[in-house]
């Protein structure tokens, strides 16, 4: 065997690309390619296609050959992702198991079909034969918490973003001097910006038309009770369960969110907030943006500031993040994060003959070589090596949007289990994002964030069968208070007598027992 | 010879003579066993802890489980109110305007406009449910759309309908007809067609005006194909469009928009609850079970018109 690997580092030497890893140490298999046959489905790269640079360069490094046979491809796009969770149910449903699956959304499925055999657990093979992966679960132990499995095993490797920002307010700053106004540093003050809006016509077109705060999804405008103290969700997951001092809450049965409903049902009626907040959908920022009508919004930093290409039609315009607004008891925070753990990524198949290979496989990606070429495509095709750090060609930068030209080379792909880097997204962000950023590091505005729980069988059942109701309850009610049919103050004894009824405290104890399991230690 | 040989001589003597329109029955046939019957098989899901993994065999029994689940949800019940609610308007206003719409066209003399209007009217069949939720959506929309600008000029204040409850039914029941009550007429023209015309004929010499023939002639000789439709359509009455219902509601509107269909799919198959899905869809296939046996035996009694 000594002889053989030695004969395998000689003739990967004189092979031909990448001179600089000649040495094979990336190597898992010698001889002939070992192929692997893998499930990718994602709304921007329907299959796994093997001739994508970054797949090609893998298979060369590793001698690993992933073979596509995802089944019920699928491109729908909402928000829930229901269809990728169709696709991975029509895999299970078909009896074959490819040996990586990887999708969105994930999580909970490995987690639910893993102990019934579907899945391998990963917790001894990541210890005897994943090095990286070991170094990086042991440096977070947070990560190898949110990952564990109610039996206590893991079950896939999960797509790590990296960096801290996500969404950030946003507003017309060039109708803030317009109208001779300052950036408003409290709720108070972003109140009286919204009405001035309204009220005293910042695009000058002779007509009330403005629509003072507008949002792509309406959740974000229910996250201005924060302004009010209150919270809309746990995590970067609408209407998720937040964790208070180790104890499960929901922040849709708390008072700060009665407050702040009650104020954004005022700010409605009033119009300082989109009238079809909850029907405009996806296309509202562009739309309101474009048209010279939208002033303020609560959106991503990259897309966001990308806006400002406006300036070359509307004159003057200037769309900038602005630090999150002081709440009535003057605390400022941005409830909206990235997420440290998305429970997307990849997972060994039940019927797997290759575990040891496979796991080796997904170390691979979390070494240098390979985190590079999950965050930045191929050296040398789309990236170059500058002072040690990986800088982007600059055709690839002018190409157009740069994560897309990624997803079309095979990188950043969240069906595969890597630890984004940063780097990648800040070299093709604005200035005005970066500027944006860099406000949002001088105060320290973000929460910590619900990573989620992962239930054991009789657990999921309460929740199945309680939490569905509570949830649809708790929006519909929602949406009446903000539409002005029904008051919040008037209502709040009922609704939470309601809640209680519906079995809100019966899901807040299986949440907390699972919560408590997974996080005690 | 022995009776039931002469049967069985005079079957295979019938099935010699006959055998082109056995063969042209047999697709429909199997299709029926392979999409209709075969699936039956899965039911079992209802009464079992499902798990796809495990597969409908060996997934463990749990009796009555995800009945009692449903029956203890009051958003459950909402959802079967509501649906016959929404299908009995639409049986209300749904069922005569195809009627209507074949009566008229039946009355236009004018060939090009005749087939003008007809072109117009079955278009909208043909457009995706999705697009339709767009017209609607936008239609109805309080600050662009057409509905609001002409409320706009009557003086009255822009209504944001989508997200008002009490107006859910009337824009789902009127987007319905707009969508199938002229595709819908085409059964009923056909039948007008098989009308037998001496009966107009002699109509005609005793004096009868073309209302009078409507009424006297074409309604009643339509009649078995109207109560046929009626049967059908009742036994539908738990089948809402839910694909409509999903793109226009809201949660907002939830208390007169949800239906067992969209209950179903929220509940069911977003957090893969497959068993509590088949649970209900069960139900719902009982309940129309039992309707459809209801207005069977109605008509037959009434009409001597049944569909078995």
């Amino acid at each position: 065997m000594r002889k053989l690997s030695l004969a395998a580092a000689i003739l990967a030497a004189t092979a031909l690309h990448a001179p600089a890893y000649a040495d094979g140490h990336l190597q898992i298999v010698e001889g002939d390619p070992l192929e692997l046959t893998i499930q990718m489905n994602h709304a921007r790269y329907p299959v796994y296609k093997e001739d994508w640079p970054v797949e090609q360069q893998a298979r060369e490094w590793t001698n690993i050959h992933l073979v596509d046979v995802t089944v019920g491809a699928n491109m729908t796009s909402d928000s829930e992702n229901t269809g990728r969770t169709e696709a991975l149910n029509l895999m299970l449903a078909s009896g074959n198991i490819p040996d990586i699956v990887g999708s969105s959304r994930i999580k909970d499925f490995v987690n639910q079909y893993g102990p019934e055999g579907a899945f391998m657990p990963l917790n001894d093979l990541i210890e005897e034969h994943a090095p990286n992966l070991k170094a990086f679960f042991d440096e977070k132990p947070h990560i190898r918490s949110a990952l564990t499995a109610a039996d206590g095993n893991m079950y896939y490797i999960p797509y790590l973003p990296d960096g801290k920002y996500g969404r950030a307010y946003w507003i017309r700053t060039d109708w803030l001097d317009k109208l001779g106004l300052d950036v408003p540093e409290t709720v108070d003050e972003y109140e009286a910006v919204l009405r001035a809006f309204k009220t005293q016509d910042p695009n000058g077109n002779g007509e009330a038309d403005e629509v003072p705060f507008f949002a792509r999804q309406w959740p974000e405008f229910i996250r201005l009770v924060t302004l009010w103290d209150g919270r809309s969700s746990g995590s970067d997951t609408y209407h998720d369960f937040m964790v208070v001092d180790g104890e499960l809450q929901h922040p849709y049965a708390g008072e700060g969110y009665r407050d702040g409903i009650s104020n954004l049902a005022r700010w409605y009626a009033e119009g300082l907030v989109d009238t079809e907040v909850f029907t405009r959908g996806s296309s509202a920022r562009d739309f309101l943006l474009s048209e010279n009508l939208g002033g303020s919004t609560h959106d991503w930093f990259a897309s966001t500031s990308g806006y400002n290409r406006l300036s070359s039609e509307i004159d003057g315009f200037a769309f900038k993040a602005f630090a999150p607004p002081a709440s009535v008891s003057g605390k400022r925070i941005e409830e909206h994060r990235r997420i440290p753990i998305k429970p997307d990524g990849w997972a060994i198949g039940g019927f797997n003959k290759h575990p040891v290979e496979t796991i080796k496989y997904f170390d691979f990606w979390f070494t240098e070589e390979g985190r590079r070429l999950a965050n930045f495509g191929v050296e040398g095709m789309h990236y170059d090596m500058v002072d040690g750090k990986a800088i982007f060609k600059q055709e690839f930068l002018d190409a157009g949007p740069v994560n897309r030209s990624l997803y079309q080379v095979g990188s950043q792909l969240q069906g595969r289990g890597y630890f984004q880097d940063y780097n990648y997204e800040i070299q093709w962000s604005n200035e005005f994002a970066l500027e944006g950023i860099a406000l949002y590091d001088e105060g320290d505005y973000l929460i910590d964030q619900f990573l989620g729980v992962a239930f054991n069988p009789e657990e999921q059942k309460v929740y199945d069968k309680y939490w569905g109701s509570v949830r649809d309850y708790m929006l519909e009610r929602q949406q009446a208070w903000i539409l002005g049919s029904a008051d919040v103050m008037a209502e709040w004894d009922d609704y939470q007598a309601q809640l209680e009824k519906l079995g809100l405290s019966q899901v807040l104890e299986v949440m907390q027992s699972a919560y408590n399991r997974q996080y005690s230690n | 010879m022995a009776p039931r040989n002469t049967r069985w001589t005079r079957a295979v003597d019938h099935l010699k003579r006959e055998w082109q329109i056995y063969l042209m029955l047999l697709p429909t046939i199997v299709w029926f066993i392979v999409f209709l019957y075969k699936p039956m098989y899965g039911l079992q899901i209802a009464f079992k802890d499902y798990s796809i993994f495990r597969g409908v065999a060996n997934s463990p029994w749990v009796g009555l489980e995800h009945f009692e689940t449903l029956f203890s949800n009051d958003q459950f019940f909402r959802a079967v109110y509501n649906t016959i609610q929404i299908s009995a308007l639409n049986l209300l206003f749904g069922f005569p305007a195809p009627i209507i719409l074949a009566l008229m066209f039946n009355e236009i003399l004018h060939a090009t406009y005749k087939k003008t209007a007809q072109t117009i009217v079955y278009l909208p069949h043909f457009i995706s449910s999705v697009i339709i939720a767009g017209i609607v959506i936008t239609a109805f929309s309080p600050t662009a759309g057409i509905v609001n600008t002409l409320l706009g000029w009557l003086g009255i204040d822009p209504i944001y309908f989508l997200t008002k409850p009490e107006w859910f039914r009337p824009i789902f029941v009127g987007t319905g007809i707009w969508q199938e009550a002229g595709f819908g007429s085409i059964v009923f023209l056909a039948a007008i067609a098989g009308v037998n015309p001496s009966l107009y004929e002699s109509a005609v010499v005793d004096g009868a005006n073309r209302w009078q023939m409507m009424w006297r002639i074409t309604i009643p000789c339509i009649l078995p194909t109207i109560l046929i439709m009626l049967i059908i359509r009742i036994g539908n009455i738990m089948e809402v469009s839910f694909e409509l219902v999903i793109l226009l509601y809201q949660p907002a509107t939830y208390s007169t928009a949800d239906v067992v269909n969209t209950w179903v799919y929220r509940q069911g198959l977003q957090s893969g609850q497959y068993d509590l899905a088949a649970a209900a869809g069960l139900f719902n296939a009982v309940v129309a079970f039992v309707l459809v046996m209801a207005a069977n035996s109605l008509s037959r009694r009434f009409s001597r018109t049944s569909l078995w």
